[in-house]
């Protein structure tokens, strides 16, 4: 268990304060705190790395480019569908 | 959970027809070129079926990737994820009316995206439902609470670091639907939590929940997805009981 309570007295506070900045969700004045936490506390700067880590994973296996035929598939339904209403 | 900053929240004002837009520089950017007609502003009232339809054409259909993407993580297979994003456009152009020139469009199309999985295609799934089961997330909140935070050193990253996609992608699809979309809608799409909010229809203080919980559930899959791999990291120590969970797991 951490003895850090910089971003809160437990680990789930604390993860959620790191999440929070992660997804720019502070202030201004809430942001400059965390970084500066992060400078004095490497098992905060721990967590915060490995959080990055996993977005950038998500995000890289999980953008998918879509098959080739579907735009052409939407664009075929939307014109019928203006067709009906013309 | 602790209320947002009024600041922030305002600050994420941006999805929703209704709410007074307060777009971000890109959203404004964008914003502005779908508020034009080919230089003119735009008049939704006076527009023509034709003349709408080629609006829908410019602004919505470059979001067709993005929403295939999502779709994976709702249909869980190419073909389905297809019929639903093909089906969400076609609900989007019919709706195309109600939508408010120069709000966020994307958010707008997320949520019909969302909207029709739930409301349509997931009622045709054959296989049951394992967000709605009470059992299988206590058992996966169990497993991501037996993780001290500092069980995951940064070696730790490194090592999950060269997992393959496929393990991403399955370790995310483990993880219960709601957690699973609302997590992909941060860091995949980088949404607001207002802007996930109006997509899922779940107060604020749901959609924070739900990220933390799917995030400590994702890392928990990934850092045992990478012991199985062998992928361990040379500094970090386990007990023997974690060891033996692992091999059981096999």
């Amino acid at each position: 268990m951490s003895d850090c309570q910089g971003l809160g007295d437990c680990d789930d506070a604390r993860m959620q304060r790191i999440y929070e900045y992660l997804d720019g969700a502070l202030t201004h004045k809430d942001i400059a705190e965390i970084k500066d936490h992060l400078d004095s506390c490497p098992e905060c700067l721990e967590q915060y790395d490995l959080e990055c880590v996993i977005r950038v994973m998500v995000k890289r296996s999980c953008t998918e480019a879509a098959p080739e035929n579907l735009k052409n598939s939407i664009l075929d339904r939307i014109h019928s569908i203006r067709t009906v209403e013309a | 959970m602790s209320t947002m900053d009024p600041a922030v929240t305002a600050m994420h004002e941006v999805a929703g027809n209704d709410a007074t837009p307060t777009p971000t520089p890109d959203a404004s950017a964008a914003a502005a070129l779908e508020t034009e007609v080919d230089g003119k502003p735009l008049d939704v009232s006076t527009e023509s079926a034709e003349e709408r339809r080629a609006r829908f054409e410019r602004d919505a259909m470059q979001y067709v990737d993005q929403l295939y993407s999502a779709a994976m993580r709702m249909a869980r297979n190419p073909s389905d994820a297809e019929d639903l994003v093909q089906e969400a456009y076609t609900k989007a152009f019919s709706a195309f009316h109600q939508y408010k020139p120069g709000t966020n469009l994307k958010a707008w199309l997320y949520r019909i995206l969302t909207n029709t999985y739930i409301n349509l295609y997931r009622k045709r799934q054959r296989e049951p439902l394992q967000s709605n089961s009470d059992t299988i997330e206590d058992w996966q909140l169990a497993r991501a609470e037996s993780h001290t935070s500092s069980g995951l050193r940064s070696a730790e990253a490194e090592a999950l670091d060269h997992l393959p996609d496929s393990d991403v992608k399955r370790a995310l699809q483990s993880i219960p639907e709601e957690f699973r979309l609302a997590v992909y809608f941060a860091d995949v799409e980088g949404f607001a939590y207002k802007e996930i909010s109006d997509i899922m229809n779940t107060p604020i203080g749901t959609v924070m929940s739900r990220l933390h919980r799917g995030r400590k559930m994702l890392r928990d899959m990934l850092a045992d997805y990478a012991a199985e791999r062998g992928f361990r990291a040379a500094t970090e120590s386990t007990s023997a009981a974690d060891s033996n969970k692992q091999e059981n797991r096999k």
